[in-house]
């Protein structure tokens, strides 16, 4: 296998629900890339597209979408979907194809338009679609699921509220800084803590939203492109794992979960991230900032565990006592995170992939890391998908 | 037990009130031992030889192993004539099972929910059909 960096990078920023053309969101992230990597569409020899999945055909091909608007030039095109982990699996499908020698250069991208209101079922299938029976029958949105894993969190650690409201705190600052977030007001505790429950104990300020963005990655194995490039960025490992059984989470969709434990929490996210740290040889250790998914306040806290950056319950202390902090052992989520953002879904995952590109860069001002060698992005989507890169200069 | 004669479920195969008492409908895998919820919603061991899957219902009682309170109504396709929000969503454990399994908490003052305490299974009324007949959910309360 070849080694592979990252030449390029785009982002159209996030925003709310827009009446605009999912592929032309698409198409100023792809530009944006393009210019970074400093290179022309026809060097592109294939496209691995997140598909998005409320634009129906056009949204399910929307890799062939996409190169129609910059010219087709006859090279493969895949679509994929791994719910909010999709973009993970689009940047290791350029990555796998660029690595084996497939291709030399190649295109991930993602673009998703925020549903109007609420996400909710896809089908009125319950037979075939097994997502339909919570809408249909359980009143039970993505938070809630949440909620239900918060609640047990703190039941066994010493979690507080407070602790659920400092994340938002901490994101809240980040996201002021970044031009590509969606939300930049900043907050206090009180502030937070005075926020109404969605779904307790989580609130308002404790979950993020959905929202419209673009990301798009361009990776290459070729010398010339990669000499040109302004500080590429290798890639280390990009994996993604699946659900294992006796993960007692229960799964956003599902009804049920195992009620004694036989894997651990979020086993989709602990086996993408061991996948990555045995296949690029770098630890939790060695990592100098941390992208990972805020969905909740409680992502933040269980990820830090699920990830190993610290045994089970400990997490709490290393936010109180500003470890995670931009400055502190472990920077997390120097973007402002999902909770600055909010879920593009097929975008996402490329956008956590390019903070961490940007920070390794040394591109992101004043939300910049002090000099960062190594980076990892780390996924969650729902019913077992995940997905971990890890980036080093 | 209320009269269920007028009663159907909004999506079948889910919840029976058949035996006199309201209980989930599970299957069993006679080969690894996992019980599913919804019964389709397979969960094999790997390496399972998936032999021998039996329906069968879930006991009435379970004990809370977790539980919110949703503050704002769930979107459509959700439908009750009556409002529920803020209603409580409740994972119970079926200890012998080995299962926990989510739904409405119902009947119950949401500020007693308490991690551990016992609660049944039970039928909540969503809204009437066009055949006259009383949609349901399943729904969980606490034992009085
Ligand atoms: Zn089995």
């Amino acid at each position: 296998m070849r080694d592979v960096y990252i030449i390029g990078t785009g982002i159209h920023p996030w925003m709310g629900f827009s009446e605009q053309v999912f592929a032309d969101f698409a198409a100023v992230a792809v530009d944006n890339a393009l210019k970074d990597a400093d290179i022309e569409w026809k060097k592109i020899q294939a496209i691995m597209a997140g598909i998005f999945i409320y634009g129906g055909n056009a949204g399910h091909l929307s890799g062939q979408y996409l190169e129609s608007i910059f010219g087709e030039t006859g090279v493969p095109v895949v679509n994929v979907y791994n719910a909010c982990a999709t973009g993970s699996a689009s940047i290791r499908m350029a990555y796998n194809s660029v690595a084996a020698g497939e291709t030399d250069t190649a295109l991930a991208f993602g673009a998703d338009v925020s549903p109007k209101g609420f996400l909710t079922a896809k089908s009125d299938n319950a037979v075939q679609d097994r997502d339909v029976i919570r809408w249909k029958m359980g009143g039970m949105p993505n938070p809630i699921y949440w909620a239900l894993e918060c609640r047990k969190r703190m039941e066994k650690y010493d979690t507080t509220e407070e602790d659920l409201a400092l994340v938002k705190v901490l994101m809240s600052e980040y996201g002021s800084k970044n031009p590509h977030a969606r939300f930049k007001k900043t907050y206090t505790i009180e502030e937070v803590l005075n926020s109404v429950y969605v779904c307790d104990p989580l609130r308002l300020f404790e979950i993020c939203p959905v929202s419209t963005g673009a990301a798009a990655v361009i990776v290459t194995a070729d010398k010339e492109l990669i000499a040109k490039a302004d500080k590429a960025v290798k890639i280390n490992a990009t994996t993604m794992g699946s659900a294992i059984y006796g993960d007692p989470t229960i799964r956003i969709s599902a009804l049920s979960c195992p009620a004694v434990p036989e894997a651990p929490m979020l086993s989709e996210s602990y086996s993408a991230s061991r996948q990555a740290y045995e296949k690029s040889g770098i630890g939790p250790e060695d990592i100098d900032v941390l992208e990972l998914p805020d969905n909740s306040s409680w992502h933040y806290l269980v990820y830090l565990e699920t990830c190993g950056f610290c045994k089970d319950g400990e997490a709490d202390k290393m936010l109180r006592e500003g470890e995670t902090k931009i400055g502190g052992k472990l920077p997390v989520n120097p973007s402002g995170g999902f909770s600055s953002h909010g879920e593009a879904l097929s975008a996402q995952a490329l956008w956590q992939v390019i903070e961490c590109t940007n920070q390794l860069r040394g591109r992101c001002g004043e939300r910049q890391v002090e000099n960062p060698k190594v980076a990892m992005a780390q996924t969650y989507g729902l019913m077992g998908n995940s997905g971990t890169t890890i980036l080093s200069v | 037990m209320e009269n269920m004669a007028n009663k159907v479920a909004r999506i079948p195969n889910l919840v029976d009130w058949s035996t006199g008492e309201v209980r989930l409908m599970s299957a069993k895998c006679n080969s690894c031992g996992t019980y599913f919820f919804p019964r389709e919603h397979y969960q094999h061991r790997p390496g399972c030889s998936r032999e021998g899957v039996e329906n069968v219902l879930l006991p009435h009682k379970g004990k809370l192993a977790s539980y919110t309170i949703q503050y704002y109504p769930c979107p459509a396709p959700f439908k009750t004539e009556k409002k529920i929000t803020p209603y409580g969503i409740g994972l119970v454990e079926f200890e012998d099972e080995k299962i926990q399994v989510a739904g409405i908490i119902t009947d119950t003052d949401l500020k007693s929910l308490k991690m551990g305490m016992e609660m049944e299974t039970t039928i909540l009324e969503m809204f009437t059909n066009e055949e006259k007949q009383q949609v349901v959910t399943w729904a969980f309360k606490a034992v009085k």
